[in-house]
């Protein structure tokens, strides 16, 4: 008799057990971030603006970037997201080092990126001042594959797509955002920005529009006309990345 | 008429077909399936030999259903490609484990099979290796080792020239060869002393080697946003003891071509 209740009780227990951490391994985003209230947002998608071939190309296709560090991209990403966040989240001023942030590079060796865990919250831990809020938002470069090759870009740049009857030059703007939790540290969400409805016919996984043509790449006007086109990816699609992640 | 249309402004996706609520629960260490997505769909058909080594072909039909994150490229895919993931990938070069089915061969689907008996199907697992050192040229090696049906390893190369003629239109060709082991060719090309007597052919002891040497080409064309179109012919020629095989030098041919044709239909859609 007293061994039935014995297991019985330990059967109760265990459920409890089990129930609760069901609970956790399946409680949605959603609802983690309902307890969020004061958030810190962190940019480092960086300041270099690579420049990248594909498609019919010659032997030399590497890439070659140049610093567009007068644009302040991330200060505007700051800026920005801070705008679309205010409505729900009291957003806090947080410092940190951007460089340290814009270091981080995902190792080609899958396993070994799955082994070591996300770097970006590691250093939300250790390198993000003050601490105590609810969550962190990081904004960070994010990749994409390009062309038949699996060629990768990154970042903010300009990829030239060559074909045999002509090429065509397009404008990204990769970046994905992390929502860590500022207790934990653990991911609550993470998602790269996607195209935009009216991206190129470049299949880049995320925002990037044709540069205008007649504009001879290298010139002041160039560089005008791209730093307002990055401008743009980045104003139409934070708003739909943030409420893709039910930020908004 | 592609330079007319590769003039056309043409935006590469669709907007968004529709927006599903987000799931009930997620897993912690899967990512978030919110965002946008592209589904593909469609068909495709395959004429290609009975069995290998056959004289005779056969019409049949594939379906196409691939399901990936929105503007992810379509990375270049040769048919003869099998199921694998990149574990490694460089860009440039990537490599991961590759996974293949070989259909049973049973000696009721094809006249020629007659007296042969059954060959059981066949897993092909193993790892796979591409490079790309420029994005219109890859290397690929698949080396599998099979359980099943066969007991062999079988080692695919093959190499593509990928020419983007438009925006719309890619056309790629290249070499192919294949080696097997003997444990691999013997099931499917050895006439055993049992065999013989029932099917009049000669004992044979297929030994494995060089397997096949051919040449492949494909042909896609994005009509729109939405639809494409894909052809391809893969030609192979048996080698060795595949092609000394009594089944096939009397029953078969060492000449194998494969001819497909699909088209699919891409839309985008949402998940909240």
């Amino acid at each position: 008799m007293r061994l039935t209740v014995r297991r019985a009780a330990f059967a109760f227990a265990m459920l409890l057990v089990l129930g609760r951490s069901a609970g956790a391994l399946f409680e949605t985003r959603d609802s983690k971030l309902q307890a969020v209230k004061t958030v810190g947002i962190i940019s480092a998608v960086g300041d270099r603006f690579v420049f990248s071939k594909a498609g019919l190309t010659g032997f030399d296709n590497s890439s070659r970037s140049v610093s567009v560090a007068a644009w302040a991209l991330d200060d505007f990403f700051v800026q920005q997201a801070t705008s679309l966040l205010s409505a729900r989240f009291q957003v806090k001023p947080v410092s940190y080092s951007r460089a340290t942030f814009a270091a981080i590079n995902e190792s080609p060796l899958r396993p070994v990126e799955l082994i070591r865990g996300d770097r970006f919250k590691k250093l939300v831990e250790t390198d993000v001042t003050p601490q105590g809020l609810d969550a962190f938002v990081v904004i960070s470069r994010a990749k994409s594959d390009l062309g038949a090759g699996g060629r990768k870009v990154e970042g903010i740049g300009l990829v030239t797509y060559g074909t045999m009857m002509e090429s065509y030059s397009a404008i990204h703007a990769l970046y994905e955002i992390r929502v860590v939790d500022g207790k934990t540290f653990d991911v609550i969400e993470k998602l790269a920005a996607g195209p935009l409805d009216n991206s190129t016919d470049l299949r880049l996984a995320g925002p990037n529009r044709l540069l205008d043509e007649g504009i001879p790449v290298g010139s002041v006007e160039a560089s005008d006309s791209m730093h307002r086109a990055v401008v743009d990816l980045i104003t139409r699609s934070l708003p739909v990345t943030l409420e893709d992640m039910h930020l908004r | 008429m592609f330079g007319v249309m590769a003039g056309l402004p043409m935006p590469a996706f669709a907007q968004t077909a529709f927006t599903l609520p987000p799931p009930p629960f997620e897993l912690p260490f899967l990512p978030t399936l919110s965002g946008g997505w592209t589904a593909t769909i469609g068909a495709e058909g395959v004429y290609k030999p009975d069995f290998e080594g056959a004289k005779a072909s056969m019409l049949s039909a594939a379906p196409i259903l691939y399901i990936r994150r929105a503007g992810s490229p379509d990375s270049f895919h040769s048919p003869r490609d099998n199921a694998s993931i990149a574990l490694i990938d460089f860009g440039d070069l990537r490599a991961g484990p590759v996974a293949k089915f070989v259909p049973a061969r049973n000696q009721g689907g094809n006249a020629a099979l007659y007296g042969l008996g059954d060959v059981n199907a066949a897993f092909e697992l193993g790892g796979f290796i591409e490079y790309f050192p420029v994005d219109w040229f890859r290397l690929r090696n698949e080396t599998r080792g099979g359980f099943g049906g066969h007991g062999g390893v079988v080692s695919d190369f093959s190499a593509d020239f990928i020419v983007p003629v438009t925006r719309s239109l890619t056309f790629s060709a290249g070499p192919r060869f294949t080696w097997e082991s003997t444990a691999a060719t013997a099931p499917y090309f050895s006439i055993n002393q049992a065999q013989a007597m029932a099917t009049g052919l000669t004992l044979f002891d297929a030994k494995g080697g060089a397997h096949s040497a051919g040449v492949g080409a494909q042909i896609k064309y994005r009509i729109n946003p939405q639809w494409e179109v894909h052809s391809y012919v893969e030609y192979q020629r048996l080698l060795g003891d595949a092609a000394r095989s009594p089944l096939v030098m009397v029953r078969g041919s060492a000449n194998q071509t494969t001819v497909g044709i699909g088209a699919s239909y891409s839309f985008d859609f949402k998940i909240r």
